[in-house]
């Protein structure tokens, strides 16, 4: 992974400083609200309806075991006792002082972290792959690109303020596990016929109220241009996009309102001028970046799998687990292993210091001290061998970071909702909640396969329920907490391409909910074929069945 | 760098705007009146389409409508970098004391902060360059940190 340099230390530690001195003349007075709260924002720091919220960044989802244990101290000494690991595989603590802010990120800087861009509208973190650099699917990895971005994107001096927030994302594997093309820009990074690493550059995807897939706008970009390349979409998008309304802000309404060709022609007229100047990346540079990034010291291990045929047969509830919790590894003799934060009860992404500190341990023994958050809101370990599966599977179960749910409906993506969130027109947690509950019989949710579940609690979709193949969104109806329910929605893996839901009707209350998800999964176990996953199912049959279903009770 | 307060800017005693710029004053025009061979200042609103006429002006000031308006970023960085104005750029309007360093890197030399915005007390940190140094180009450093600092130390 990337180990800062003594750059990066003195403009983090700076960075510390400089918001420390602005906090300091807020609380003097010297700095009005709405003044401070675009700085703030810009330091991670987000005013929530219960207290402020601090969203610290973990670039590209990557951590070490070192800074995983530096977050559990944060959360002990100035939070709660736990954080929340989000969407943008970022971590969030809920009950941060403000005046203590910059000493968490003092904290914070002495391990290499920061929360520089993780709000307010600017570049933000750069998220990928939770599976980077180990995926066995996987052509090229992204992140040493990832870190490129994240350092140009640094208090850039051009796009820092920009008409609304922007998110890119980065996929080298064969499946996009990185929702790609829901993001302002989406790159798919790849080598060509000689090895040369390109990019294709997709923009104005996303979600919120206005849910858009990305569209193509340039193939083969050459790795040396990536940065000119990025500058000139900020450059159009920065001067062009709308700033008189909020919810039209967004790069996806000004490439719409463009037409994707208009928009590729103004982004080439302004590249023509910034092609091959300073920004032009270096063979040195781009090979530093590679140079942290390379694998680390994998021991030669045998594919001997007997002793783990042994281990499932012995305990059904391990052999699920393996299933479902378990990827296939580049490297012979080890796996990538998904620790579920989601059981019934806690909300998803909720995880303790205990909690993340067991984790760093298990990076530190049975891998090289390196922890992934995926957008799914989990623990990623990417480099586990297969001989230490059970063993890590025992320990996982008495942190309860061992639910066998990934790619199941129990593996909810969720939001924080109206518990916490000011924007939130409903609760979400405890409709997720109420869900895994109901539908808790493990050989039920196996048979069901994979579903991917997804609520957000409010219009901005911060959990994803657009491109859940179930997506609930909890809207308003005269101060009442209302459920919209979607179908068919997919971010883009399992060779699908990325796909929004559709509405299945009126919305129902929240009592309704969990009988309305019954209903759904009814009419798919009634109409599947044999072992045909939810979203196969949907696209043959359609929405009409669903519909007939849900509301036929009500004519 | 130069640094004007509100009560500097305007000058009451002509019809035309004026604004302090160096020993004497100026003219301003806007865009839509303004004539490059006149000689007077062009007074530039952030969505104005720059050209190459525009560095025959002493001097052009970017009326930033609210702080958090980027457009006038852009705008600046296209002045310094594609039209190759030399002459003086002027941030006027809600231009905010600690968005100063992101002015100074897109090419502005000259500020004027309203009067209810002050600058940090003197044992701050320096507002236009709270950073040693930054890991992108910019207007005043063309260079990014890769092409000139060892970096990996």
């Amino acid at each position: 992974m990337y180990r800062y340099d003594t750059f990066d230390r003195r403009f983090v530690s700076e960075r510390v400083e400089h918001y420390r001195a602005q906090t300091q003349r807020y609380l003097a007075g010297e700095l009005a609200e709405d003044e401070f709260l675009q700085l703030r924002l810009r330091n991670g720091l987000y005013v929530q309806r219960l207290a402020p919220m601090l969203r610290v960044a973990v670039p590209y989802g990557t951590l070490s075991s070192d800074q995983l244990r530096t977050l559990a101290h944060i959360a002990r000494d100035f939070d709660r006792g736990y954080g929340h690991l989000s969407t943008r595989q970022n971590v969030q603590y809920n009950w941060p002082e403000l005046a203590e802010v910059p000493d968490i990120l003092q904290a914070l800087a002495e391990v290499d972290m920061h929360a520089i861009q993780t709000s307010g509208n600017c570049i933000r973190n750069v998220t990928t792959d939770e599976f980077a650099g180990v995926a066995a699917d996987e052509t090229i990895d992204p992140r040493p690109y990832c870190e490129l971005m994240r350092q140009w994107s640094t208090a850039h001096p051009e796009f820092d303020w920009l008409p609304r927030k922007f998110k890119i994302a980065v996929s080298g594997a064969a499946t996009d596990r990185a929702a790609t093309l829901v993001h302002d820009i989406g790159l798919k990074v790849y080598r060509d016929k000689q090895g040369a690493v390109q990019f294709d550059f997709s923009v104005g995807g996303g979600l919120g109220r206005t849910p858009v897939i990305a569209e193509t706008i340039r193939t083969g970009l050459d790795i040396e241009h990536l940065l000119t390349y990025l500058e000139a979409i900020m450059r159009v998008y920065n001067r062009y996009g709308r700033r008189d309304n909020k919810y039209k802000a967004r790069i996806k309404i000004l490439v719409r309102a463009m037409g994707a060709a208009s928009f590729r022609e103004q982004v080439d007229a302004e590249w023509a001028h910034l092609k091959d100047g300073p920004s032009t990346l270096t063979d040195e540079e781009i090979a530093r970046m590679e140079s942290h990034f390379v694998p680390p010291a994998y021991h030669e291990l045998t594919e001997d799998l007997s002793a783990l045929g042994a281990q499932r047969l012995s305990s059904p509830e391990f052999g699920r687990w393996v299933a479902q919790n378990v990827s296939a590894h580049k490297q012979t003799g080890y796996a990538v292993v998904t620790l579920s934060t989601k059981v019934a009860g806690i909300p998803p992404g909720d995880v303790t210091d205990l909690q993340m500190e067991a984790v760093a341990d298990w990076a530190d023994r049975f891998g090289f001290g390196e922890i992934r958050i995926s957008h799914e809101q989990n623990f990623v370990l990417p480099d586990v061998p297969i001989a230490s599966l059970w063993e890590l599977w025992q320990e996982a179960q008495a942190q309860e970071l061992a639910e066998s749910n990934v790619g199941l409906l129990g593996n909810i993506i969720c939001c924080p909702g109206g518990d916490y969130c000011s924007l939130a027109n409903a609760k979400s947690i405890p409709v997720a909640e109420a869900i895994q509950r109901e539908i808790a019989d493990a050989d039920y949710l196996h048979d069901l396969g994979p579903i991917d579940l997804n609520i957000s609690g409010c219009m901005n979709a911060c959990g994803h329920h657009h491109v859940g193949n179930i997506g609930i969104l909890g809207v308003d109806k005269k101060g009442q907490e209302f459920y919209q329910i979607s179908l068919g929605g997919h971010s883009g893996h399992s060779g699908l391409d990325a796909s929004l839901g559709q509405i299945v009707g009126p919305s129902c209350s929240r009592a309704d909910v969990t009988s309305v998800i019954g209903k759904i999964l009814d009419v798919f176990v009634e109409q599947r074929q044999p072992e045909e996953a939810f979203i196969h199912c949907f696209k043959r049959i359609g929405i009409e069945p669903f519909k007939e279903r849900i509301y036929a009770s009500a004519d | 760098m130069r640094l004007l307060t509100e009560a500097t800017e305007w000058s009451d005693e002509t019809a035309e705007p004026m604004i302090e710029q160096g020993s004497g004053s100026m003219v301003m025009q806007p865009l839509s009146e303004w004539v490059p061979e006149s000689g007077n200042g062009l007074a530039l609103e952030v969505d104005d389409e720059p050209t190459s006429q525009f560095c025959q002006a002493p001097l052009i000031t970017i009326n930033f409508p609210v702080f958090t308006d980027g457009r006038g970023l852009s705008l600046a960085v296209l002045l310094r970098t594609r039209y190759d104005f030399t002459g003086e750029l002027r941030a006027v309007g809600d231009v905010h004391q600690d968005l100063l360093h992101y002015m100074r890197r897109c090419g502005f030399d000259s500020y004027v902060l309203p009067e209810h915005r002050q600058l940090p007390a003197a044992d701050n940190r320096q507002p236009f360059s709270p950073y040693t140094d930054y890991y992108q180009a910019s207007v005043i450093q063309p260079e990014p940190a890769f092409r000139r600092v060892p970096r990996g130390a």
